[in-house]
């Protein structure tokens, strides 16, 4: 669509579908027991018994025909395979850092970067880590730290760019403790915050005082994309910049990044970190080889190499991020104005229920995210994920306090489902919250120590 | 158990012919080099192939890992996967296939080998303690060792010497371990780590009265045996080859018999199961799974995807079960014998006998007049692939890297440059020119220097370390 163009309101994908899953439709008894099989947590669900699937946009989107292509073009060579340069190519046009790491997936990137750089004593802030980011950082015996701005942690505000991280927080814990820092992250967009963007104003307020103090600034970038977009459109300046020179805006200001290709990319699988400096992407190449693979393929097929490739070339396309946010914020609006307690505006993936707001009779350490998470599937067979006490409440020593938000996020896999399946999950949802008075609370009956949200088992409170 | 065992046209009438069960159905084009743009290609390259461009190569033998030709079927699984985070259907196909061929009760999805070798490493050994095992393999040592174990070599003596021809050449010497249980206590060994085949040793299998004593011995003193089943596939053609009572067992029931004497395992599905990625570990042990699968999440992903994609663990399910069709293994080891056979009748000097995935060459025979500190395994690859574009990979000096504790280089006995086949990709025209590049390169013997390394990476040397000529 042509930017002079009078826009029409409809959302119209850019892509017709050219392949189908069918789906399974259960009754409602079938749910109550798979539910229960699950022990309430939606982690454990078979996905044979879920109808609409928004557990994750991670890895669950639909790679077009030309990605399956180079499904079929990837060569599987252990070492130097053509895909891997082609791989490499596609992400440094837009990421131009000088090395270039494949790797399984995003957390394999996290785990290769901070068991160089953290590690015990050492701090590691980000506008807000997400659960991933944090196990792997707290693993290593450092801290993990959320230096959000306030915005962000205010559901019903609207900001434009809620994700943005408190600069002068960030200033004041390097003016303290500045040696206890190898590196500072920021996640684009700010997935656990209700994937709201960043500026590239804060970008640059943060590169400054990075800069003050020595320090690398890498971007958890999974969204990437996403995040340009917001910046296109809300941010003075940049309604007539591509996107690609946006990301690549978004680049200069960093010394590298970890990424999950199974986010913007469109990708199922695969992730990588890229780094400037020779010295750590030496040190993170010995790590890579150990846990992942060849450096290059990284623990990829080859053919997912081409996959990212060529998604990457797709997840950039202005039609495309249109359509994305449009579809997003279409599910948004509807819940909003059904008087569904959701957190504005609406970001880049996902939509983030507030589940404290909605279920106001619960008290945060009787999980109101999981409860609510659980009468969707048992009302309409549709998955969300609870982004709240159960996956951040629990502290390395033990200790349990709620946290700052309890939130559940429906997930949008990327080209999946159509619009007549989001008017189901209105449907569902308001069904829901008219009834949310009546949802149980939960008790944790078994958990581990790290990641409790994916393996943790729980009753209803009756 | 006995059963009519499926055999091919061929071997019902006694033919000694190992054709393919199956035709291709798509191909992918090879580049022929000059010698001028291989010469600067290996020079780019440190001297060493693995830092070499795949699209540089002409036969690619650098690994039978992931390089394996996948069937329809499984290309069709590809299509079929279910990308769902959690609970993917391709999961419990994964599982179930698992169950059903290797028997274990546990399975945990990881995105490779490694990845399973680094879990059971982390929650299986304490830092200390020994990790006895049938020879190294770098991967395996390098997480034991980074767990803080301790690796011993308890294979028989047999398996260091390339010309024996020992028919379970991979054998642990059970009195080897015995000396070390005496001598550290059955506390101080974390657990056996058995492989079949033996990579290092070139391929060599281990047999089934060999894992029956470890069982005896290891429940005497409560020790666990843990398997990496990497090629076992294979391990089970040479028991069904080699071992009295075997004959008649069909590839399947002997893979089952010998992983019933273990206790868990780990796996890279990149070889034996005719996928290009993905691996798992498996256990029977409730309690150190649920371990394992508390670090899964951190390291690969979630445990029904564990760092894979839906359709790989597809992929793996369906290659897993042509894998132990008889005629695919016969064909498979076929092969590599085949190979073998004109290497041996060229007096090329090979590992015997001939193991179940490469073919290889003996340097310290090859290049009499080279010492260790000039690398002759090294030398041959980067002859090889010069001569003919062929890309082996060196299995020795550089491989085997130094010491943790003395920081010396290690000096196996075993210097080896080995051809790697994938499963299904290569013809047996493929195989005619590789026997005469050898030869070629053979013939040119006298004339190599050797070569001097230049840069060395901190862990696993051989995959970065670059070189110069001498």
């Amino acid at each position: 669509m042509l930017a002079n163009e009078e826009p029409f309101r409809t959302i119209i994908e850019p892509f017709r579908i050219h392949s189908v899953e069918p789906l399974r439709m259960t009754t409602r008894a079938e749910r109550a027991d798979a539910l229960a099989a699950a022990g309430y947590n939606l982690f454990g669900l078979r996905a044979v018994d879920v109808l609409i699937d928004l557990l994750s946009d991670s890895g669950t989107g639909a790679m077009s025909a030309e990605q399956w292509a180079g499904i079929q073009r990837g060569n599987e060579a252990y070492a130097g395979a053509p895909s891997f340069y082609r791989f490499r190519d596609a992400v440094t046009n837009l990421f131009p850092f000088r090395h270039v790491l494949p790797t399984h997936q995003g957390r394999a990137a996290e785990k290769i970067l901070f068991s160089v750089a953290a590690g015990p004593g050492r701090v590691i802030p980000n506008n807000t880590h997400f659960d991933t980011t944090r196990a792997n950082i707290e693993f290593t015996g450092a801290q993990a730290i959320d230096l959000p701005v306030p915005e962000g942690l205010a559901p019903a505000i609207r900001h434009p760019f809620k994700g943005n991280m408190d600069v002068a927080a960030l200033e004041r814990l390097l003016a303290e403790q500045s040696d206890r820092v190898p590196l500072v992250m920021l996640t684009v967009t700010n997935n656990s915050g209700g994937g709201q963007p960043v500026s590239l104003a804060n970008m640059r307020a943060i590169r400054a005082v990075c800069d003050k103090f020595g320090k690398a600034l890498f971007l958890d970038a999974c969204r990437f994309a996403e995040n340009a977009w917001f910046i296109k459109t809300r941010e003075a300046g940049y309604a007539t910049v591509p996107v690609p020179d946006i990301v690549r805006e978004m680049a200069a200001l960093a010394d590298g990044m970890t990424m999950s290709a199974k986010k913007d990319p469109l990708a199922n699988i695969g992730g990588w970190l890229a780094l400037n400096d020779d010295s750590l992407a030496d040190q993170c190449r010995n790590v890579e080889i150990l846990t992942e693979g060849f450096p290059t393929y990284g623990g990829l097929a080859g053919r997912d190499l081409e996959a990212i490739a060529q998604g990457l070339a797709e997840a950039v396309g202005e039609d495309y991020l249109r359509y994305r946010t449009r579809s997003v914020a279409y599910l948004g609006e509807a819940l909003e104005s059904a008087g569904v307690p959701v957190v504005v505006p609406f970001g880049g993936h996902a939509v983030f229920i507030d589940a404290r707001a909605l279920l106001s009779h619960l008290d945060p350490l009787h999980y109101p995210g999981q409860a609510l998470a659980c009468a969707l599937y048992q009302e309409g067979g549709v998955r969300g994920c609870e982004i709240g006490t159960v996956m951040f409440g629990l502290h390395p020593d033990g200790s349990e306090t709620p946290a700052a938000l309890d939130l559940v996020r429906l997930a949008i896999p990327r080209r999946t489902y159509t619009q007549s399946h989001i008017d189901y999950v209105i449907e569902v949802v308001v069904r829901v919250a008219k009834k949310a008075g009546d949802i149980p609370g939960l008790r944790i009956v078994s958990q581990p120590r790290q990641l409790r949200h994916f393996t943790a088992q729980f009753v209803p409170l009756r | 158990m006995t059963t009519n065992l499926p055999v091919t046209t061929g071997r019902q009438f006694g033919r000694r012919s190992w054709a393919e069960p199956w035709k291709i159905k798509m191909v992918e084009p090879l580049r022929i080099t000059t010698t001028a743009e291989r010469e600067r290609a290996l020079a780019d390259a440190g001297y060493n192939t693995f830092l070499l461009r795949s699209e540089d190569v002409y036969i690619d033998l650098l690994t039978d890992s992931g390089t394996n030709a996948m069937s329809d079927r499984q290309w069709a699984g590809l299509m079929l996967g279910d990308e769902a985070y959690a609970g993917s259907r391709s999961f419990y196909e994964f599982e179930r296939t698992i169950r059903d061929v290797y028997g274990y009760q546990h399975v945990l999805p990881t995105h490779q080998g490694r990845g399973a070798e680094h879990l059971i490493s982390r929650v299986a050994i304490r830092p200390g303690q020994f990790v006895p095992g049938n020879m190294y393999f770098t991967t395996t040592r390098a997480h034991q060792e980074l767990a803080g174990g301790i690796f011993e070599d308890v294979v028989i003596d047999a398996a260091h010497d390339p010309q024996d021809e020992h028919p379970f050449k991979g054998n642990v010497d059970i009195t080897k371990l015995e000396r070390l249980i005496a001598r550290e206590g059955a506390g101080n060994i974390a657990y056996v780590s058995l492989a079949g085949t033996v990579n290092m040793a070139g391929g060599q299998p281990v047999s089934m009265a060999c894992v029956r004593d470890l069982r005896a011995l290891c429940d005497r003193y409560r020790i666990r045996l843990f398997l990496d089943a990497t090629r076992m596939v294979e391990n089970a053609f040479f028991i069904q080859e080699r071992e009295s009572g075997y004959a008649d067992k069909t590839i399947a029931a002997i893979l089952k018999e010998f992983c019933s004497y273990t206790d868990g395992a780990w796996m890279s599905a990149k070889k034996d199961s005719l996928a290009n990625i993905g691996g798992w570990l498996a256990l029977n042990d409730q309690e150190l799974f649920e371990a394992a699968r508390n670090l899964v999440v951190v390291f690969e992903g979630l445990h029904t995807y564990g760092g894979l994609a839906g359709r790989d663990m597809q992929a793996i399910a369906i290659g897993i079960t042509e894998s132990v069709q008889e005629d695919h293994i016969r064909a498979r080891i076929g092969q590599v014998r085949y190979l073998a056979d004109l290497l041996a009748a060229a007096d090329v000097p090979l590992v015997k006998p001939i193991g179940g995935h490469a073919v290889f060459l003996d340097a310290r025979r090859f290049y009499p007049h080279l010492s260790q500190e000039v690398f002759p395994a090294q030398t041959l690859a980067a002859e090889l692939y010069l001569d003919s574009g062929v890309r082996g990979m060196e299995r020795g000096v550089v491989s085997a890297g130094r010491d943790p504790a003395t920081g010396e280089n290690r000096h196996p006995r075993l210097e080896l440059t080995r051809l790697a086949i994938p499963r299904r990709v290569y013809t047996q025209a493929h195989m005619d020119m590789v026997a005469e590049a050898v030869q070629a390169v053979h013939d040119q013997r006298h004339s190599a220097k050797g070569l001097a390394m230049t840069y060395e990476p901190h862990y696993l040397r051989f995959f970065q370390a670059r070189f110069d000529r001498l």
